[in-house]
């Protein structure tokens, strides 16, 4: 093979492949968050009686309080990427830790408030207060999908985490795990409106 | 943006834009409770969502920072597919006069 084959074409974008196929895996599952919102506001828009099962307290109060919690976590991981990229590794894995347990503490918060939700009888096909069973299915789909996205990502900061303080991982990493985590905030400031507002009495 | 990739923000950055966002969803809350109509609701609270949005992939997620081209090679293309699925609205409202009658 000639020397001239062997010239990697400097990337037109000025980012590593990594980061790059995150921006695309991105954008495919904005698509997707997409799709499934637009669906439940196709069946809200279409059903008139619609149940608006969430008072101030607790749900809303705690929905604010997991918007807090994951906001605070993308700046966590913020400081993380920046110390990683400064080469602060311990400083680095230390604010990963701290965003993993962000988004450990609103996993919690999620589920704490998805058992209250089923021990009033609500599930994916039964409405407590006999409305559209649609309610459930919706919430429980789009929060559902959101929770995996949440979980997934705090599996991979702790992957992460644990490699770049080992050194196997670089700062690359950690900005490619830091702009996934950027996106689960980014999909729950329309979850949190369109899901929990919108459904407020 | 820029044409080329720029520095960084600097932590004092992202805590103002911590605070800005975390005011943006007090205000989402406090239109909720001012109980507009569900149509005046839903377009404030997604305005407001479209602009949180906005300030997360600037800066939380540096795009702004990055070159122009990975901007215009990304978010278009998503946009135009989320305007695509604005077809179904018609439908939805039709069914909705349907319940309710013309």
């Amino acid at each position: 093979m000639s020397q001239a084959a062997l010239t990697l074409e400097p990337s037109p974008f000025g980012i590593q492949s990594k980061k790059l196929a995150m921006w695309l895996f991105i954008m495919a599952d904005a698509a997707t968050f997409g799709a499934i919102l637009f669906g439940y506001g196709y069946l809200r828009v279409g059903t008139p009686d619609w149940s608006r099962p969430f008072a101030l307290t607790p749900t809303i109060v705690n929905a604010a309080i997991m918007t807090f919690v994951l906001l605070s976590s993308s700046v966590t991981m913020l400081l993380a990427v920046a110390a990683a990229q400064a080469g602060r590794t311990a400083s680095g894995v230390r604010w990963l830790g701290v965003t993993a347990l962000l988004g450990t503490l609103f996993a919690g918060l999620h589920l704490r408030e998805w058992f209250a939700m089923f021990h009033e009888g609500w599930s994916v096909s039964h409405n407590p207060l006999n409305g559209p069973v649609q309610f459930g299915a919706t919430f429980f789909g789009i929060t559902g999908l959101h929770l995996l996205h949440v979980i997934t990502g705090v599996v991979a900061i702790l992957v992460i985490a644990a490699g770049f303080r080992r050194g196997r991982f670089t700062a690359a990493h950690v900005e490619t795990t830091g702009l996934y985590w950027h996106f689960v905030d980014l999909v729950w400031m329309f979850v949190f409106p369109m899901v929990y507002l919108m459904n407020a009495r | 943006m820029t044409t080329e990739s720029a520095s960084r923000p600097t932590t004092r950055t992202y805590l103002v834009v911590w605070v800005a966002m975390l005011a943006i969803v007090a205000v989402e809350i406090a239109v909720t409770y001012a109980h507009p109509s569900p149509g005046r609701q839903l377009a404030a609270l997604l305005s407001l969502a479209v602009i949180e949005a906005a300030i997360a992939l600037a800066y939380f997620m540096h795009l702004r920072y990055e070159r122009a081209v990975l901007f215009w090679s990304l978010i278009p293309g998503v946009v135009f597919a989320l305007l695509m699925l604005d077809q179904i609205w018609p439908d939805a409202l039709r069914l909705i006069t349907m319940h309710h009658g013309p």
